[in-house]
């Protein structure tokens, strides 16, 4: 009898061993999904090629010095990034558009319209490897936009940089590629690193008696980045780290976690990771009754279903985000040294919707996806006015002394890695039900509600 | 040094979690012992559950302890009905043909839910305030959970100690042919203890939701799956009872060992509480093969 059980428990360890393994593959799942779109991916880019065909004709019969200058991008318009893709591709011809309607750019007194050609990567990091290529040596394009997220950007990143041609990153917020030493890849969107130093430089201005900080993150690598990042960044403003702990990926209780914070009671608390985890740590935190002036969390309470899931418990609740569309950044608040280009806030929602519906998308907002891709072309676009060369060489040089100041905020990188130094992540809150922006103030529609109650 | 507060309060949280590990886990264990089934497809039983209560919720604003109700006439509903067009056939078949049987029907329940309600997780809000046991504050919604887990065994234990039927059950799990000799129609006993199995697994799952209240989506039960093995072997497959004190005891070695492995300096203890779980898992099985409840 023993024997026989013995058996059965042996084989019960197995068949959870391959369960545990069948968990961990979900990814290598989705992957059979998308390969499965592949002839639909085909059509969209023989669509595509269409497309930007009419798109350069008609502009070559109606001017004729004008010439065209294409910029390049493979994007995700299927597969797990697809939602996100299209963002960025209608963030992007937005803001040529807006370019191209404003009289293009300029350089060497000849006049260029901007052209975008993209081919869907079908978020598969093979056909981005290929699609680069493709771009570059077939289609001649020596300006590229990078592909959405961070993992298909650090497989572009290495084949623009074999030819020399110029990558703007606006999907990858990893500063791990940023430190591979790459000469042409250039960060639009705030890294990682940064995402929380709005939030502990807002609490630094509003209520400098706060002291005290506790981190709390889900275990993996861009959660992890942005822990260490504010932790660095807390310690620099002279906040006290007192409590420092990290979550497993699929962790379903974290009271464990949290209890100890009941005794540590810090001013703030930030941290989190995706949107389960994210929201599993708010309601914790308020059923554990554990109190704090500052509660900041990643990524989930930036989405609208934050708060149905949570009611109450999500009040108060801060977070960071790239950008959103009730931003209030114009012209006239320009900070000192930068200098303003591109559509105003509305003038881009105006022409993102006018893409949208072009592409029988319907009557929708952008999300930060959209702003952080058009911020790359307007980027993208100034430098190579400024150095008035279609030399990649010669526009990354530029992109050294650019400070620029657009819908999407500061733009500034660091000339050594290609950094993003100059966006600041801007910080919402939950109040009464809504998401307000509440920091920076020259972007802020709300003030803070601190301490939350 | 450990502070004994925190040490508390992990008990307290730990035998709570533990509650609902054990009726979570009570169902397959029933399974096992009546059909001789392991039932991979698990977890997906308790993603319904969740789901059940979700939706009865949100969206009828039925109190959650009622939706048990519900949860379990669906379980019975789909015991019945899984048992009818699959088990039914494998009884007596090789053990991976029903390790892949109940893992398909797993899987056809989870692509089922999720082309209905999307692969987002999903949460909802029923706040009762908190209480205090031994000084811990706890959230009241946990602890009717745990105590409507308590109920839920009790319910189980008398169907199969006090009523004919349950006698039934009890004989075909010692002689089968003994049970058939004496007029047990075994097929419809294996069908009923089935659902029955189901049924508290599935109203297992509006528990956990209605512990947990968020991260409620199609692959939830995975992990549970994986917990009720571990849980079912600790305690021996079959028994009934063993299962629902392994799981307490399982709920409160996970969070001890968080609390041990915090006082080590460096440690990330979450990350490692599951790894600890499954080697105190070998160990058992290495010590006490048929587990801990099974003489």
């Amino acid at each position: 009898m023993a024997g026989k059980n013995l058996y059965l428990g042996v084989g019960i360890l197995i068949i959870i061993i391959l369960l545990a393994g069948v968990f961990m593959m979900q990814g290598g799942e989705e992957q059979a999904t998308q390969t499965g779109e592949t002839t639909q991916a085909g059509q969209t880019q023989e669509q595509t090629q269409q497309e930007t065909k009419t798109q350069t004709q008609t502009e070559a019969q109606a001017g004729g010095e004008v010439e065209t200058l294409v910029i390049g991008a493979p994007l995700s318009l299927s597969g797990k990034y697809a939602k996100e893709g299209e963002m960025s591709l209608m963030g992007a011809l937005a803001a040529v558009k807006w370019i191209n309607d404003n009289g293009g750019i300029t350089v060497n007194g000849k006049k260029y319209m901007l052209e975008f050609k993209y081919y869907d990567d079908e978020s598969n990091p093979d056909r981005v490897t290929s699609i680069v290529e493709r771009l570059i040596t077939q289609d001649g394009v020596k300006f590229l936009l990078a592909p959405y997220s961070s993992g298909l950007t650090a497989k572009a990143a290495p084949v623009a940089e074999r030819y020399g041609a110029l990558m703007l990153s606006h999907g990858g917020a990893s500063d791990k590629i940023f430190q591979q030493g790459y000469d042409y890849l250039v960060q639009i969107l705030t890294p990682a690193s940064r995402y929380f130093t709005s939030v502990l430089d807002m609490v630094k201005a509003i209520d400098p008696q706060a002291k005290t900080v506790a981190i709390v993150y889900k275990e993996n690598e861009f959660s992890r980045t942005v822990a260490e990042g504010a932790k660095a960044y807390a310690e620099k403003l002279g906040f006290e780290v007192v409590y420092f702990q990290s979550y497993p990926a699929d962790a379903q209780d974290l009271t464990p976690v949290l209890q100890p914070l009941k005794d540590l009671q810090p001013d703030i608390i930030i941290g989190g990771g995706h949107f389960a985890d994210g929201q599993l740590l708010a309601r914790q935190i308020n059923e554990l009754g554990i109190k704090a002036k500052l509660v900041g969390i990643l990524v989930a309470p930036a989405l609208p279903d934050f708060y149905k899931n949570l009611g109450e418990a999500a009040e108060g609740i801060v977070y960071p985000s790239q950008w959103e569309p009730g931003v209030t950044f114009s012209p006239e608040t320009t900070p000192q040294g930068y200098e303003w280009y591109g559509p105003t806030v509305e003038e881009f929602i105006k022409y993102f919707k006018e893409v949208a519906k072009e592409r029988g998308k319907g009557d929708i907002m952008p999300s930060y996806h959209a702003a952080d891709a058009a911020a790359a072309i307007l980027f993208l676009a100034k430098a190579i006015e400024q150095a008035n060369s279609l030399n990649p060489d010669d526009v990354r040089q530029a992109m050294n002394d650019l400070a620029l100041f657009t819908f999407y905020g500061k733009l500034k990188i660091d000339p050594e890695t290609g950094l993003q130094i100059g966006h600041d992540m801007i910080v919402g809150q939950w109040q009464n039900g809504k998401k307000v922006i509440v920091w920076p103030k020259e972007a802020a529609q709300a003030e803070p509600l601190y301490p939350k109650p | 040094m450990v502070d004994v507060g925190l040490v508390v309060a992990n008990l307290v949280y730990g035998l709570l979690i533990g509650i609902i590990y054990g009726i979570a886990t009570v169902g397959l264990n029933m399974i096992f012992g009546v059909l001789k089934i392991v039932n991979v497809g698990h977890g997906a039983f308790i993603m319904v559950g969740a789901y059940v209560t979700l939706l009865l919720f949100t969206l009828a604003g039925v109190t959650p302890p009622l939706t048990i109700v519900a949860s379990m006439a669906v379980g019975i509903g789909l015991g019945l009905l899984f048992y009818y067009l699959v088990i039914k056939y494998l009884v007596d078949a090789p053990e991976l043909a029903t390790l892949l049987a109940t893992f398909a029907i797993g899987v056809l329940l989870q692509e089922i839910v999720k082309a209905f309600m999307g692969a987002d997780s999903r949460g909802f809000t029923w706040n009762l305030g908190n209480i205090e046991i031994a000084g811990v504050s706890v959230a009241l919604s946990k602890v009717i959970a745990a105590v409507l887990s308590i109920a839920l065994l009790g319910f189980l234990y008398l169907v199969i100690y006090r009523t004919k039927l349950g006698l039934a059950i009890r004989a075909v799990v010692q002689d089968k042919e003994g049970a058939m000799v004496v007029g047990v129609d075994v097929d419809k006993i294996y069908a009923i203890s089935f659902a029955l199995g189901i049924m508290v697994t599935v109203a297992s799952g509006s528990i956990l939701a209605m512990y947990l209240q968020s991260g409620i989506h199609p692959y939830m039960g995975e992990i549970y799956t994986l917990k009720g093995f571990v849980i079912a072997v600790m305690a021996g497959l079959g028994s009934i009872p063993g299962a629902f004190i392994a799981g307490i005891l399982f709920g409160l070695f996970e969070n001890l060992s968080y609390v041990a492995l915090q006082s080590i300096e460096g440690v990330q203890p979450l990350v490692l509480t599951r790894s600890i779980a499954f080697l105190l898992l070998l160990i058992i099985l290495l010590v006490k093969p048929s587990g801990l409840f099974q003489r």
